[in-house]
């Protein structure tokens, strides 16, 4: 077993270093392929973890004014639960806001000694979303009330880029895969045709067919998978400096929660990377290898 | 299943056999028994069916009609997944002889081996002992462009049989030699039959043939014409290349 393991794999290796332009062709535009993919996947899971944040349809944030005394704050809020539409009210006072903000800048500077510039908030959910405009409307007109947020808007916004860039993605990574699988088929086709006398003499001496097919399966593999650690490592580089690029240009962006972990991504692209590879050069063998 | 199970005794029998291509018959309906330690020439001109018949024996093509039994193996209705078990229990030397231009003598032997799973150990002994068979200890490390086209047909013969099967079929094992390295190749497989193995070559070399004096079964146009157990190059073959000549 361990002799036959080990004649697959200097077969392998001896592939792998034969038509070495060709070896760097398929692994670069699998790369290419993986990279756009591995990129939209990352945007995407953030934009998902930015949505999933964002106060859902059902609620709206009514910030108070600051010379509104806590009591009236109080006796509003009690009001506002007596409305059929409203199923909760929900009171954060300035106090724990500040407290909490302090502690999220912590890291960052240091708000001891500033004054509290926060407003009481209350958190408004309604039975039906529905009804949330005209609730928000409604609690707007308060002279009590400084702002209502209704955050219907920022979600759809963010859920059609989403959209936008899961589409753009699909297609243009589509057309990627398309060609990159295509090359690493034709790369093994070649490697194959190269290797003529190789396979003949094996399919002659009694090899079977799947040792003999075996080897050019792992070259596919090893194409997809290193071009799935290239793609990994420069779609991190990427994010990291456009991360740092973003939050730099947008401060809010500081506090938005993270996507999709690197240790996924470095992960998955290699392993998909080598799963359509070694699906490839199986197609490919099962095509032009015969005994 | 069609036809009573051949005997292990009988290495290689046809039945029936017609391979068309196309409009075009390559055999038409050939019958053809070798026995256990036969060693037998098939003769023909360029063209007549000799390979078509080869590769029907290793499994290569499979036959229109007929039947195909190779050391009681009915090739004919084999899976494809069954060949390569088949084919270890066979020695092929096709006639293009594809020794690996970068590999030396003995590594190109000891690819055959490793290919089919042997160990190195195994590998080192049984790449030894055909080197010695096949006289060509001296050249173990040569490269293939190193060799004289008779050393490199000793070199194919010797990847053939490494795994000491009981069958070697030699397909044109002596095209472009001179008469003396072919006769040299052709004393080589009658030394491997004496050993045990059944041997059938392919040729249509006239003088090795008459020679070798051993069973001669020629074949014209997809048709055996004559079959004798030991003799020289048929008349009949030589009649019929005088009436297309004429």
């Amino acid at each position: 077993m361990i002799d036959r393991v080990h004649f697959v794999l200097q077969e392998t290796w001896a592939i792998l270093r034969s038509s070495r332009a060709m070896q760097a062709a398929a692994i670069s535009t699998a790369a290419i392929a993986l990279i756009l993919l591995g990129a939209a996947s990352m945007a995407l899971s953030k934009l998902d973890a930015i949505a999933r944040a964002l106060p859902n349809e059902f609620e709206a944030s009514v910030f108070m004014q600051m010379s509104t005394p806590r009591e009236q704050t109080l006796q509003f809020k009690a009001a506002l639960e007596t409305m059929p539409a409203i199923a909760q009210v929900t009171l954060t006072t300035r106090e724990e806001a500040w407290e909490a903000e302090k502690q999220k800048l912590a890291s960052e500077v240091n708000l001891a000694d500033l004054p509290n510039p926060l407003p009481d908030k209350l958190t408004v959910r309604v039975h039906d979303p529905a009804q949330l405009p005209a609730v928000a409307e409604q609690i707007a007109q308060s002279p009590l009330v400084d702002e209502v947020i209704d955050s219907r808007k920022e979600l759809q916004t963010v859920l059609s880029v989403a959209r936008l860039v899961r589409w753009i993605a699909l297609a243009i990574g589509g057309l990627l895969l398309v060609s990159a699988l295509m090359l690493i088929y034709n790369s093994v086709r070649l490697t194959i045709n190269a290797r003529q006398n190789e396979v003949q003499v094996m399919a002659l001496v009694g090899a079977t067919l799947r040792s003999i097919r075996l080897p050019f399966v792992l070259e596919g593999m090893t194409q997809g998978a290193l071009g799935g650690v290239v793609a990994a490592l420069l779609v991190l580089l990427g994010a990291s400096a456009l991360s740092d690029y973003m939050v730099r240009q947008w401060a809010f962006l500081r506090d938005t929660p993270s996507g999709m972990s690197p240790i996924l991504l470095i992960t998955s692209l290699p392993s998909l990377g080598a799963l359509m590879g070694g699906l490839c050069a199986w197609w490919a063998t099962r095509r032009y290898v015969r005994i | 299943m069609g036809g009573a199970k051949v005997a292990i005794q009988t290495m290689v029998a046809l039945k029936q056999v017609s391979v068309v291509y196309g409009e075009q018959h390559a055999l038409r309906r050939v019958n053809l028994q070798v026995e256990l330690g036969e060693f037998v020439f098939l003769v023909g001109a360029t063209g007549a069916g000799k390979s078509t018949l080869f590769k029907l024996l290793y499994g290569a093509l499979r036959p229109t009609e007929g039947e195909v039994w190779v050391l009681g193996q009915p090739l004919h209705q084999l899976k494809p997944r069954e060949l390569p078990f088949l084919r270890r229990r066979m020695g092929i030397v096709p006639q293009h002889y594809p020794l690996l231009s970068h590999k030396t003598v003995w590594e190109n032997i000891a690819y055959g081996l490793r290919a089919i799973g042997y160990n190195e150990r195994a590998v080192r002994e049984r790449v030894a002992k055909v080197l010695a068979l096949v006289g060509l200890n001296l050249q173990a490390r040569q490269m293939p462009h190193q060799l004289s086209g008779g050393e490199a047909q000793r070199a194919a013969i010797a990847r053939a049989i490494a795994n000491n099967p009981p069958l070697l079929i030699a397909d044109e094992p002596t095209a472009n030699l001179d008469p003396d390295t072919s006769w040299e190749i052709i004393d080589l497989l009658m030394h491997i039959n004496r050993r045990g193995a059944t041997v059938i070559v392919s040729t249509h070399n006239r003088t090795i043939v008459d020679r070798a004096c051993q069973r001669v079964v020629a074949i014209d146009r997809g048709k055996i014409i004559s079959d004798v157990p030991r003799g020289g190059y048929p008349i009949e073959l030589d009649r019929l290349h005088a009436t297309v000549l004429l």
